[in-house]
């Protein structure tokens, strides 16, 4: 099957991005300074292009444009949900321990249950949308 | 402190205004309604509750163009904090939202009582606008009320 070139690189750049978030987060965990770039840089690029992909991928299989079995549309409307849920999580946490930092306030760090759930739920959306590539273009 | 309490007065106000608070429900009621179509329309290809999304986004666009104007008339002088910045991303994806969200209302007009064929591009920005819209207003009104809570704290404001 043809693999479109924007899904290989959707699917690669998410690993990418994961990358950015445990960097963000670990920094904070071992009380070093918030990496701002980074974190920017994570943000924009996860806002412009993936979720851009997701949503226009979203879109298609919605109209029917493309061709796409029940089971699918109903796992990516979850896969959607939780990534959205996961990247505004990210931002406002981020927001939150960058502001913290200015104040000697580690963030993640004193949260330690609110950070690993997050971890959890960025994982399954990670996770959810290398299984929607693998199963539609490698199987 | 004098000059202190005062601003804490005027930003306990500003929060508090029938403008931001009509707004904050408006968002509120459009983003429900519009997770539940996107949800519903992938995963179903149903639109419940089109209608009520569409004059709910005509409600939004007056509140909102009404309550960006004051605002804006107050913080237009830039500064370099992450909250103005977020500010900007947020008001960006709103534009974006509202101007796709307007196009595919018209569709869904032409098309009354009959299934809209809307465009997947117009369709995959409004859905993005919308993603980016939650994420950015989340960030700024959470930046903001955490830098006020510090304010009314010790009155540093970091």
């Amino acid at each position: 099957m043809h693999v479109p070139a924007f899904s290989i690189f959707s699917a690669i750049s998410e690993l990418v991005v994961t990358a950015g978030v445990i960097f963000v987060i670990r920094r904070n965990w071992q009380r070093r300074n918030f990496p701002l770039p980074v974190f920017l840089g994570v943000v924009l690029f996860e806002a412009l292009v993936n979720v851009l992909y997701m949503s226009h991928r979203a879109s298609q299989a919605a109209s029917g444009t493309v061709a796409t079995a029940a089971g699918m549309k109903l796992f990516f409307a979850i896969h959607g949900m939780i990534s959205l849920l996961a990247f505004i999580v990210f931002v406002v946490l981020g927001v939150f321990a960058y502001q913290d930092q200015k104040r000697g306030i580690y963030f993640f760090r004193e949260r330690p249950g609110l950070t690993w759930t997050f971890l959890m739920v960025w994982t399954i959306s990670i996770v959810s949308g290398e299984a929607i590539f693998v199963v539609r273009y490698l199987l | 402190m004098p000059g202190a309490t005062g601003a804490r007065a005027a930003r306990t106000l500003r929060l508090r205004s029938p403008l931001l608070l009509a707004l904050a429900v408006t968002l509120a009621f459009e983003a429900v309604g519009g997770t539940v179509i996107f949800f519903a329309r992938l995963a179903y290809g149903v639109t419940p509750g089109e209608a009520l999304h569409v004059i709910g986004g005509i409600v939004l666009t007056a509140l909102y163009a009404a309550y960006q104007w004051r605002h804006w008339l107050r913080v237009r002088a830039m500064r370099p904090r992450l909250d103005h910045a977020l500010g900007v991303l947020a008001s960006a994806s709103l534009l974006l939202t509202q101007v796709s969200g307007w196009m595919l209302g018209f569709t869904w007009w032409q098309a009354r009582g009959a299934a809209a064929d809307y465009a997947p591009l117009v369709s995959g920005l409004h859905n993005i606008g919308s993603m980016l819209v939650l994420t950015f207003v989340g960030a700024h009104v959470g930046a903001v009320l955490q830098r006020a809570r510090w304010l009314d704290g010790d009155g540093s404001g970091a």
